[in-house]
C-alpha cells in the first residue's frame, strides 16, 4: 500500500519531475500530430493517385498498341468477369501542346495525350470528378462538368469572333452562311480536357487561366508509320482535369480515342482502331494483385511477352514507398525525442534518490522490502509516464482536430500563409489518427519511462539501510 | 523474567578505504522482557551498530543475535523484513518522518508497509483509528493532519515514537531519542518512553549520550572500544 501512498505523494510534491515529463508530453504530442498528419497526406494521395489510375492497368510493350482490344478484353471477362467492374479501352502517348498565350506568342509545353472514351473512362475510376471548368462556385470550388469532349455551338460561338457575330440580331442569312463556315474553321470540332495546372497560373491567391474553355490548342505526338512522323491537329478546350495530383494536372491531356486513333494512322477514325492500354476497374472488394496476376498469366498465353499488366499501387509504387520510408524515418528521429526524455528522467530520478535517501533508509527500518523500494520507483516512472504520455496524447489530438483553426491563426500571426493550399491542393490540412498509431506511441513512452527509472529503482532498492539512515 | 533479547560475541568492522576499522570486538547481552536498557558509551563505542545489529538492520560479521532464544541474525530476507515491521519499533535521533506524509500517515506506515491495498481499505477505518490513538497517547491528538515541517522537534519525536509503537511490536530500540532535543524537552520524551514501556510491557533499549537520562534506565550498559565494559543496575 505504501508504494501506491509515495508514488502519488511524489507526484504531487515533485515538480522537478514534472518537468522530464513535459518532455515526454511534447515527445508523443509531436508523434501523434506528425504521424496524423502523415497518415492523412499519405491517404488522401493514395486516394487521388487511385482516382486518376484504374485499379488495373492492361498496358502493351508497343506504344502502337493492338487492334484486338475487343478480344483482349473478352479473354479478360472470361478468367476474372466476375471480379471486374468495367473496362476501357486507351492509348497514351507522349506529345507536345502549343498554345497562344497573350503578348507571348506561341506556348510549347511537353504532355502526356491519352485518348479515351470519356464516359468508358469515368466507369473505370473516378476521371469525371476531376472535371471543371473555369467558373468557381459559391463553396470556391470550381464547377463541375460531365465527361464529354461535345464542343456546343454556345462554345463555338463565344469563343471565335465569327461565332460572335453571329449572336448578334439580324444577320442575314447569306452571311450567316459564311460566318459559320469561318467559325467552324476557327474552332475545331474535336474538344480536349487539359490538366488544370497546365491551362493556369497560381498567383497571388487566384487561379489565372490560360487556357479558357473554347481555347484552341494544337498537340503534335507521333504517327505510325515505316518511320515516326509527328501528327498535328487542332482541338477545342472544353475543360481541365484538376484531380489534386500536381504531376498528372500539369501534364494531362485527354482528347476523344477514335481521332486519336486516327491521327496517328492507327484506326479509321470510326472504332476501329488500335489501343496500347486496357483500364480495368475491378469490384470492390477484390485483391487486385492476384487479379493482375490472372490476366497476366491469360494474357502472355495469348501473346508471350506483349502485355504488362499492374495494379495502380505497382504504377505508383515508388511514390508510396516513398512516402513509407519517410514516415517511418520520421518516426524513429521523432522517437529519439521520447528518449531523450527518457534520459531526463533518468537523471532528476537519480537525484531524486539521492533526496530520498534517508526515507528508503526508514521504510527499509521499518520492514519495507528491496522489491518495494524498488515498486516505488518504477511506479514512480510509470505513474510520471502516464501523466507525460496521456496530457501529450490529449494535446497532440487537439492539436490534429483543430490543425487547420492553428494554422489560420499562426499564418494571420506571422502574415504568412504556413499551408499554402496551391503547393499541395489541399484546401485544408488534411489528417487521420490512426488508434494503433496512437497506442504504440503512448505504449513506447511509457515503456521508455519506465524503462528509465529500471536503474535509478534499482540503486534505491539497493541501498542499505544503516548506509541509508546515516546519509548526510 | 525471561531473556527476550540477547547478543552472542557479536563482532562488526567497516570498511574505511583499505583499512578495517572494528567496532564490536564481541559483544554480549541479554535484555529481559519488559526491561528498559540503556547503552551509553563515548562517540564511535558502537552503541548505534550495536542497536543495528539487534534490530536486523544489519548483519554481524561474527556472533548471534536472539530473540526469545530463537536465532534471528541469518533468516532469510523476507523473515528479516517482518521482524523489523512487526517485532521491532525504530526511533532515531533525528526523527526521520516522511516529508510527504501526514502525521497519522507517518505513524500508519509499519502498516501500509505491511498491508496490500487491498487489506489497507477494508481495515482502513481500524488501522486510522490505532494511528490516532496512538498520536494522542503521545500527546498529539490536535496534529493529526499535519505535515513533518509543520511540528516542533520534540512533537516530531512524539510522532516517531507513535510509529514505533505502531502495528504492535515488542521491542522498541531507540537511538539517541533525546540527543537532539534540549534538556527539558528530552525528559518529557523519556518519561513518555518510560510511560509506555510500564504500561504496554514493551522491551526497551535506548542509546544514549546524556548521563542523566540513562540514570533513569532500569540498566546502563556501558560499550567501551566495542566491548561491553560496566553493567550498573542504575537504580541501586
Amino acid at each position: 500500500m505504501y508504494k501506491y501512498l509515495l508514488c502519488w505523494r511524489y507526484l504531487r510534491t515533485r515538480y522537478i519531475a514534472l518537468a522530464s515529463v513535459v518532455s515526454v508530453m511534447l515527445g508523443v504530442a509531436t508523434l501523434i500530430v506528425v504521424n496524423s498528419v502523415m497518415a492523412g497526406f499519405s491517404e488522401k494521395m493514395r486516394d487521388r493517385l487511385h482516382g486518376v489510375l484504374a485499379d488495373v492497368v492492361v498496358g502493351s510493350w508497343d506504344l502502337n498498341g493492338f487492334y484486338d482490344h475487343e478480344e483482349v478484353m473478352a479473354r479478360i471477362k472470361q478468367v476474372v468477369g466476375d471480379q471486374v467492374e468495367a473496362m476501357a479501352p486507351t492509348m497514351e502517348t507522349v506529345g507536345f501542346m502549343e498554345i497562344k498565350a497573350g503578348g507571348q506568342g506561341t506556348i510549347t509545353r511537353s504532355v502526356q495525350v491519352h485518348g479515351i472514351r470519356p464516359l468508358e473512362r469515368a466507369k473505370t475510376g473516378d476521371f469525371a470528378e476531376f472535371l471543371v471548368n473555369d467558373k468557381l462556385t459559391d463553396k470556391g470550388e470550381y464547377e463541375r462538368i460531365p465527361p464529354s469532349f461535345e464542343v456546343s455551338q454556345e462554345l463555338k460561338k463565344l469563343s471565335s469572333p465569327a461565332g460572335s457575330l453571329l449572336m448578334e440580331e439580324a444577320v442575314d442569312p447569306a452571311m450567316k452562311a459564311i460566318l459559320e463556315e469561318q467559325m467552324n474553321e476557327d474552332v475545331p470540332d474535336f474538344g480536349a480536357i487539359v490538366g488544370f495546372a497546365l491551362s493556369t497560373s497560381h498567383f497571388e491567391g487566384s487561379d489565372h487561366f490560360m487556357i479558357k474553355p473554347g481555347s484552341r490548342i494544337r498537340l503534335t505526338f507521333a504517327a505510325a508509320g515505316s518511320k515516326i512522323t509527328p501528327a498535328y491537329d487542332s482541338y477545342t478546350t472544353v475543360g481541365f482535369f484538376k484531380s489534386g495530383m500536381s504531376e498528372y494536372d500539369s501534364t494531362h491531356v485527354y482528347i476523344p480515342l477514335e481521332r486519336m486513333q486516327y491521327m496517328r494512322n492507327l484506326g479509321d477514325g470510326k472504332g476501329h482502331g488500335a489501343v496500347n492500354q486496357i483500364q480495368i476497374k475491378a469490384k470492390p472488394g477484390a485483391d487486385l494483385d492476384e487479379l493482375a496476376a490472372k490476366v497476366q498469366l491469360t494474357l502472355d498465353r495469348m501473346r508471350p511477352q506483349y502485355f504488362r499488366v499492374q495494379t495502380w499501387e505497382h504504377m505508383q509504387g515508388s511514390l508510396l514507398a516513398a512516402v513509407a520510408v519517410e514516415q517511418s524515418i520520421l518516426n524513429i528521429l521523432l522517437f529519439f525525442i521520447i528518449a531523450v526524455a527518457g534520459f531526463g528522467i533518468l537523471a532528476i530520478f537519480f537525484m531524486i534518490v539521492v533526496e530520498k535517501t534517508r526515507d528508503i533508509g526508514i521504510l527499509k527500518a521499518l520492514g519495507a522490502s528491496t522489491s518495494g523500494v524498488r515498486g516505488i520507483f518504477l511506479g514512480y516512472g510509470l505513474l510520471l509516464g502516464i501523466v507525460g504520455s496521456g496530457v501529450g496524447m490529449i494535446g497532440g489530438l487537439l492539436f490534429v482536430r483543430y490543425i487547420n483553426v492553428i494554422e489560420g491563426g499562426l499564418s494571420k500571426l506571422t502574415g504568412r500563409k504556413v499551408f499554402d493550399d496551391s503547393i499541395y491542393y489541399f484546401s485544408e490540412i488534411p489528417t487521420l489518427v490512426q488508434p494503433w498509431t496512437v497506442v504504440w506511441i503512448v505504449g513506447g513512452a511509457l515503456f521508455i519511462a519506465v524503462t528509465a527509472s529500471v536503474w535509478p529503482a534499482q540503486r534505491a532498492a539497493k541501498l542499505h539501510p544503516v548506509r541509508a539512515l546515516r546519509f548526510e | 523474567m525471561s531473556i527476550h533479547l540477547a547478543a552472542e560475541g557479536l563482532f562488526k568492522s567497516y570498511h574505511k578505504g583499505r583499512t578495517e576499522v572494528p567496532v564490536l570486538r564481541g559483544v554480549d547481552l541479554e535484555v529481559e522482557r519488559g526491561e528498559l536498557v540503556a547503552v551509553i558509551g563515548s562517540s564511535g563505542s558502537g552503541k548505534s551498530t550495536l542497536m543495528h545489529l539487534l534490530g536486523l538492520l544489519d548483519g554481524p560479521d561474527a556472533g548471534q543475535v536472539f530473540l526469545d532464544g530463537r536465532r534471528i541474525d541469518n533468516v532469510s530476507e523476507r523473515n528479516r523484513d517482518a521482524l523489523r515491521n512487526q517485532t521491532f519499533g525504530f526511533i532515531f535521533q533525528f526523527y526521520h518522518l516522511m516529508p510527504e506524509l501526514s502525521a497519522l500517515e507517518n505513524v500508519m506506515m509499519p502498516h501500509l508497509i505491511r498491508q496490500s491495498l487491498f487489506g489497507y481499505f477494508k481495515n482502513r477505518t481500524r488501522l486510522r483509528a490505532e494511528a490516532a490513538h496512538l498520536l494522542k497517547r503521545v500527546g498529539l491528538g490536535h496534529r493529526l493532519d499535519h505535515k513533518p515541517n509543520e511540528l516542533s522537534g520534540g512533537e516530531l519525536q512524539r510522532a516517531a515514537i507513535a510509529r514505533a509503537l505502531c502495528g504492535g511490536p515488542d521491542i522498541v530500540l531507540a537511538d539517541e531519542p533525546t540527543g537532539n532535543l534540549d534538556a527539558e524537552t528530552g525528559q518529557s520524551i523519556l518519561e513518555l518512553l518510560r510511560d509506555l514501556n510500564r504500561e504496554r510491557g514493551l522491551t526497551m533499549m535506548m542509546v544514549t549520550h546524556d548521563p542523566l537520562i540513562a540514570a533513569q534506565a532500569d540498566r546502563i550498559v556501558r560499550l567501551v572500544e566495542g566491548r561491553i565494559e560496566e553493567w550498573s543496575p542504575a537504580l541501586a
